[in-house]
């Protein structure tokens, strides 16, 4: 379903007008929009304007954003910008001192570009998700479940017999890990390594 | 690498990226994919420089002074736009003062249209369904948008 997974072509195809290209774009970083807003306790009102806000201005700058690939920085900065303009009108009007003090250091704490890292790995494994037969996302879908189902209730769903369960499970996490989009992770998923301090197994 | 990525670590990744995606409410998704119909409209964004919101002081003089709820201004490169809601109407002003129209738009996308006069005055009456934003062009050719406005 992904003819190209990588950010750049999505901005230059939106850019010359392919709304396709846009809704993947929305559909990949809308996550990481939303987590940023929630991260400051908006109302759902709040979030919407921003999230409105930060789509208009990503819109108008398609064509000029200079490093495309740095969309997701762009994204997660200009969220907390917003973001905490909402915040900072609220506090100021209703003396909420405390709602601003704690945006604040959240963004003094280098939290968004985590957050950003974050998002991007989740971007990229929904991605490669999306690139396996439906029989993996099917699979997977119920092992990834929160709880996850159980073997009897996998084999019930899906007529796997349940001593193929594990196997499958490992050849779909091997499609998983061969998939473009995965491979395209590799780099970030490096900084996220270095950056978390997350030991390599 | 991707060594490290043994199964048990791949799926609670996966876990994590799924839930993510779902906690997104559908309305969120859809104001982004909406966003795009605002792609190629040549007019430049006006950002918002002041919105008496955010100033406790100044809202008490307008207010007093005017029976303003709200003053905001919007800034671009080509002409600020000087707004002041009242109970009843929205007030503007475009700075530098010229002759020209101001859209003012809905979400719903009902579009009210209304003249600036040569000393860049303009009143929309009644106060547009909030959020709503204006769109304005000059007689000399400035096109200028501003961002929703949430009254």
């Amino acid at each position: 379903m992904r003819d190209d997974p990588s950010v750049v072509a999505l901005v230059t195809r939106a850019a010359g007008g392919d709304q396709d290209a846009w809704i993947e774009l929305v559909e990949r970083y809308a996550p990481l929009v939303y987590t940023i807003c929630s991260r400051y306790r908006l109302s759902n009102h709040d979030i919407e304007d921003v999230g409105q806000n930060v789509w208009l201005l990503l819109v108008e700058q398609l064509g000029k954003l200079r490093e495309p690939a740095a969309l997701p920085g762009w994204l997660a900065t200009t969220t907390a910008r917003e973001s905490l303009r909402v915040v900072s009108a609220a506090s100021r009007s209703e003396q909420r001192g405390t709602r601003l003090d704690d945006s604040l250091q959240f963004v003094d704490d280098g939290a968004i570009d985590e957050e950003m890292l974050m998002a991007e790995r989740n971007a990229g494994l929904r991605a490669a998700f999306a690139e396996l037969p439906p029989r993996c996302q099917q699979l997977l879908s119920m092992l990834t479940s929160d709880p996850p189902h159980s073997y009897a209730e996998i084999h019930e769903r899906l007529g796997i017999p349940v001593g193929s369960i594990g196997p499958q499970r490992a050849r779909c996490l091997d499609r998983l890990r061969r998939s473009s989009s995965f491979i395209a992770l590799g780099e970030d998923e490096t900084r996220i390594n270095i950056r978390g301090g997350e030991p390599d197994a | 690498m991707r060594n490290g990525w043994d199964d048990e670590r791949l799926l609670g990744a996966l876990r994590e990226a799924i839930r993510e995606r779902q906690a997104v409410p559908s309305w969120f998704i859809e104001t982004g994919k909406n966003a795009y119909a605002w792609h190629n409209i040549d007019a430049e964004l006006a950002q918002l420089t002041y919105d008496s919101r955010d100033d406790r002081r100044e809202v008490a003089v307008v207010r007093s002074e005017t029976a303003s709820i709200r003053a905001l201004t919007f800034t671009s490169a080509q002409l600020s736009m000087e707004l002041e809601v009242t109970e009843d109407c929205l007030l503007g002003q475009i700075i530098p003062p010229r002759h020209g129209t101001i859209e003012a738009q809905t979400k719903t996308g009902a579009i009210t249209t209304v003249p600036v006069d040569e000393i860049g005055c303009f009143a929309v009456d009644p106060i547009p369904a909030s959020p709503f934003r204006l769109h304005c062009r000059t007689a000399d050719g400035a096109d200028v948008l501003t961002g929703w406005i949430t009254l």
